[in-house]
């Protein structure tokens, strides 16, 4: 895709975020919220990639370091994925346990924490 | 408008409205397909820019794996009704969407200036995607962080059966 | 273990100084045997075997002390005169970059008079306190604290650094105060105790306050010392360069640091303004009140003065002081004295006008003739407290002079020293008292530091006469007279019961329950212990004499009173007016330390013999008058105005309102003060507003602050959200602006 403006990326990221938050502040569904979840997380890679492809490194004085650099935003990406692969497993299982005890999954329900 | 350029901008649509979709379906089965389509469009997109291994993990992790996870909880806790547990108040959501859009200028009254500089093309090498790539640099520079991530994923795994498991 | 020995000799200084770390540890070994083992040693051996061993082993250390005293002394006096300093160190204390306080020991003759006194009378009075103590309940206890003593006090005199001094200052007010409250079942003696306490901590807050602004004058000085000394506090550092560091300063600080250490040794020492607690300090034992609160402790403001008289003789003021303040508690101690009926207190006023004796010679620059007054001192005030605890002995316990009477019928001994003394401190030759005391007065005349020394001289006459005239008062209504009026007088016997009456057995009976504190064996023993003890001054008691451990003492101390003065004096003045050529052996010992005695500048008491034999004879006919007219009124018995005093002689009893006035205006008023501010500042505003007021302007932001925390996630989310778009736009905006 030659000619796509980096800042494309960009915002292509930013509204998949935004509507991530929105997404989690409107809806009462934890598995949705999840999924919204999910969607600011592919936001944020999105961006990591766009930058890891674009990004000259001015500093970068030998081919490898400059070769590691294209590389950081690859690193980010492969690790938010483990950490997004384990934070479903444990957050469904979580979201299990509630309905099991309370019959039920509205998140406004789950307000335990009053102050 | 370059053929790039174009299905660059197809992708987008395709990926902005899918995700709209996410948020807007009354039904939970519904937003899980709309993610479904958006996690596999930025696989593409991903594609697109040369990242080979990641556009495949992508398509595997997030569109196999996770959501594999989200429709089986749906299914198993029968949420699949609509209309139950939607914000009710206009007031909030407009509040919601308003906040999202301020967030989407901010990011891009600070980004269309400067980074148009780059419509010269990638500077990335050559091969930068490809899985030997990553699979070499996952394994030097970032093997640390790698054996951390797996430890990570271990701990979810243990804490997910522990979640499971009934209490008698 | 490495000593580090270091004097102004060229050779190195003989290993034998080595052994005065054996004058300080062995006391220290002492003290910690009879805490360890004392008890545990009474009751496996028994008491009376038990105790004899616990007195050999408390007797021991201070004795073993006094021969290397000896010893040190004989050898210090054979090397050269501008040599007689030797420092040995042992570890660095206190290192920091800025400060060396070495544990070090200084032996020059200053602090070898002062060690000779405390080992050699010390040790007197140990031997002297086995036997008293004989009976008393807590033996060990007493020979703990009494080691212990011993081992501060050598730590003042010897410490050749100002820390190490404070810390044997401080640890003889501590052994003080536990000596005095031996007896703390009576909660009399408890209060005289908190009394010396506190009072001595205004003086060691003075004394404190000199030491740092000594710190602060020499570490800002560097430059004047040997390159590289950090030994800003030690004697053999600071002493030499005095005049020139303090050359640099006004006369603020150039008065401010002798009279700093000034206020220490008033506190130490005893007098006005701070005098009070000596004479409640006597509720102590008696050896107690013979070794702390006569001959030893309460000289270490002499000493401390004498040590540091380099600071003194740069500041006239400062000399002023001391000697006005010296000559005034002489004075007004000795009235005080005349309205004492109790045996005890007529001593301790005496001890505290000989101390502003003392002080009155430093202040005129005759720092060698104070030293040379608390050496006699320490011999015959010794020898009077011991002879006043062996009378005390004989009476069981009671102490009021009005009780007595023709008791050199029944203990002779104590007669016949005690009589030494006390012409001794009447000052009639050739009792030691009269040298020491006339070289004072001589020194007082001549002095050339102040105007018209010839005013203290006078002060100090007067008190002679006075000195003379109290004692003699005490010695007449003691063993004088032909009614033995403790077998007529009921009535006192009980008005002024001594607390010492109280101690031990009795004291016990206080208890609701004896046994709560003690064993069973305890008990019995002090069941035993109260029916032979237990008698009571009635008309058919017959006074015995004491133990020979008791009289002994008594009879070394008044070999000392009568010879010692004039020994140590060489007879002088009367030898260098008769042109006999004897040395004054103690000021050609000691002025190496204190620096010549003022007699020997004032060029007048060299051209005018006449004048000196005017003041000897004026001193001597102080005493005579005073033993004269005291001895006609007292020696047919109790006179009808002593059995309750009137007027006069009941004010100075009262010691003219000083101690009321003082206590309403300091304990009574600051008492109150300090309730007030107790209630208004800590009370209100300490816990008020800042303990609670603060806790309950959290506790009600909390409420507050609660009222956001609505347990929905998705609120949180919402709060978040908006802060970060708001913190954006912030950041944008300030940014592009």
């Amino acid at each position: 895709m030659e000619g796509v403006p980096l800042y494309a990326y960009i915002l292509l990221s930013a509204l998949m975020f935004a509507i991530g938050t929105a997404g989690v502040i409107i809806k009462r569904n934890p598995i949705i919220i999840f999924m919204c979840i999910e969607l600011m997380l592919n936001a944020a890679n999105l961006s990591f990639l766009a930058f890891a492809k674009y990004h000259t490194a001015p500093l970068a004085t030998t081919p490898l370091e400059a070769w590691n650099v294209h590389m950081t935003g690859q690193m980010a990406v492969v690790f938010v994925m483990a950490v997004a692969a384990a934070e479903v497993a444990v957050g469904l299982g979580i979201i299990m346990a509630i309905f099991r005890m309370r019959h039920g999954v509205d998140i406004d329900e789950m307000s335990s924490m009053r102050g | 408008m370059s053929l790039g350029v174009a299905v660059f901008l197809v992708m987008a649509i395709v990926i902005v409205l899918s995700a709209w979709g996410v948020v807007v379906a009354r039904n939970p089965v519904r937003s899980a397909l709309s993610l479904v389509i958006n996690f596999f469009t930025l696989a593409l997109l991903y594609f697109g820019m040369h990242f080979d291994l990641l556009g495949i993990s992508q398509i595997l992790v997030y569109t196999g794996l996770i959501m594999m996870l989200f429709l089986f909880c749906i299914l198993l806790l029968n949420l699949g009704a609509p209309d139950t547990l939607f914000e009710p108040s206009l007031f909030k959501r407009s509040i919601a969407w308003f906040t999202g859009g301020v967030l989407v200028l901010a990011v891009a009254s600070q980004v269309i200036g400067p980074l148009a500089v780059a419509d010269a093309g990638p500077s990335a090498p050559q091969g930068f995607g490809e899985a030997g790539s990553v699979g070499k640099a996952l394994f030097t520079g970032w093997v640390y962080a790698f054996e951390i991530a797996s430890v990570l994923l271990l701990v979810g795994i243990v804490g997910s059966i522990l979640l499971a498991k009934r209490r008698d | 273990m490495e000593f580090i020995t270091t004097s102004h000799a060229e050779h190195a200084p003989d290993p034998v100084f080595h052994w005065a770390w054996l004058i300080l540890l062995a006391p220290i070994a002492g003290f910690l045997f009879q805490a360890a083992l004392g008890k545990r040693i009474e009751l496996a051996l028994g008491r009376g075997a038990g105790r004899k061993l616990l007195g050999f082993a408390a007797v021991l250390p201070v004795l073993a002390g006094f021969v290397v005293s000896v010893l040190l002394a004989v050898r210090l006096a054979g090397m050269d005169e501008h040599s007689r300093l030797v420092i040995t160190s042992w570890f660095p204390w206190i290192d920091l970059q800025s400060l060396l306080v070495p544990f070090e020991l200084r032996i020059d003759p200053l602090s070898l008079t002062m060690c000779l006194i405390v080992t050699g009378v010390g040790s007197l009075i140990h031997i002297y306190a086995t036997g008293y103590m004989a009976d008393d309940r807590d033996y060990p206890r007493f020979f703990t604290y009494f080691n212990l003593f011993i081992a501060f006090m050598l730590m003042l005199v010897m410490g050749n650094n100002l820390p190490l001094v404070f810390i044997g200052w401080e640890g003889v007010g501590l052994c003080s105060y536990l000596l005095i409250g031996y007896w703390y079942q009576d909660i009399e003696n408890a209060k005289a105790a908190n009394k010396a306490f506190i009072v001595n901590r205004i003086g060691d807050w003075g004394f404190a306050l000199g030491i740092f602004l000594l710190y602060w004058v020499y570490a800002s000085n560097q430059d004047l010392l040997p390159l590289g000394e950090r030994r800003y506090l030690s004697f053999d550092v600071i002493l030499p360069l005095a005049e020139q560091v303090l050359a640099g300063y006004g006369p603020l600080v150039v008065s401010a640091i002798p009279l700093l250490l000034f206020v220490g040794a008033v506190g130490k020492s005893a007098q006005w303004p701070l005098y009070l607690w000596l004479p409640d300090a006597m509720a102590g034992p008696t050896p107690v009140s013979a070794l702390i609160h006569a001959a030893t402790m309460v000289t270490a403001g002499v000493y401390l003065v004498a040590r540091t008289h380099v600071f003194f003789e740069l500041s006239t003021l400062s000399m002023a002081v001391v000697a006005g303040i010296g000559a005034f508690t002489a004075l007004f101690a000795a009235t005080v004295a005349f309205g004492q009926t109790d045996i005890k207190k007529v001593l301790a006023y005496s001890t505290v006008s000989q101390l502003g004796y003392m002080f009155l010679a430093c202040g005129v620059g005759a720092f060698g003739a104070g030293m040379f007054h608390v050496t006699t001192h320490a011999f015959f005030k010794a020898l009077l407290f011991l002879g006043s605890g062996a009378v005390i002995a004989a009476m069981a316990h009671n102490q009021d002079l009005r009780n007595y009477g023709n008791l050199r019928k029944y203990i002779p001994i104590t007669y016949w020293t005690m009589l030494i003394a006390w012409l001794a401190i009447a000052g009639i030759p050739p009792f030691a008292g009269f040298w020491s005391k006339d070289e004072i007065l001589a020194g007082a005349f001549f002095s050339n530091l102040i105007q018209t020394p010839q005013i203290l001289w006078l002060i100090g006459w007067v008190t002679a006469f006075l000195t003379a005239g109290y004692m003699t008062r005490m010695m007449m209504l003691t063993f004088y007279g032909n009614e033995e009026r403790w077998r007529t007088a009921g009535a006192h016997a009980h008005t002024t019961h001594s607390h010492e009456h109280s101690h031990a057995a009795h004291g016990a009976h206080d208890q609701h329950d004896p046994a709560y504190f003690l064993s069973e064996e305890e008990v019995s023993a002090l069941e035993d212990e109260e029916h032979e003890h237990h008698h009571d001054l009635t008309p058919e008691h017959e006074p015995r004499e004491v133990v020979p451990s008791m009289w002994l003492p008594l009879a070394a101390l008044a070999v000392l009173s009568l010879v010692g003065g004039a020994a140590l004096s060489g007879l002088n003045p009367f030898a260098h007016l008769l042109g006999w050529h004897l040395p004054h052996l103690f000021e050609a010992w000691n002025h190496p330390s204190v620096g010549l005695s003022v007699l020997d500048e004032a060029s007048a008491f060299r051209e005018s013999a006449a004048i000196e034999w005017a003041l000897i004879g004026a001193s001597i006919g102080a005493a005579v008058l005073g033993i004269g007219l005291f001895a006609r009124r007292y020696i047919k018995g109790l006179p009808k105005s002593e059995v309750e005093p009137q007027g006069l002689q009941r004010l100075a009893g009262e010691q003219w309102l000083y101690d009321k006035t003082m206590v309403r205006l300091f304990v009574d008023t600051g008492g109150k003060f300090a309730n007030a501010f107790y209630r208004i500042f800590d009370s209100g505003i300490i816990d008020g507003i800042f303990v609670n007021g603060s806790a309950k302007l959290v506790g009600a932001m909390g409420l507050l602050l609660r009222r956001s925390q609505t347990g929905s996630v998705r609120f949180y989310a919402l709060v978040i959200a908006i802060g970060v778009a708001v913190a954006l736009s912030y950041v944008i905006y300030i940014t592009t602006r």
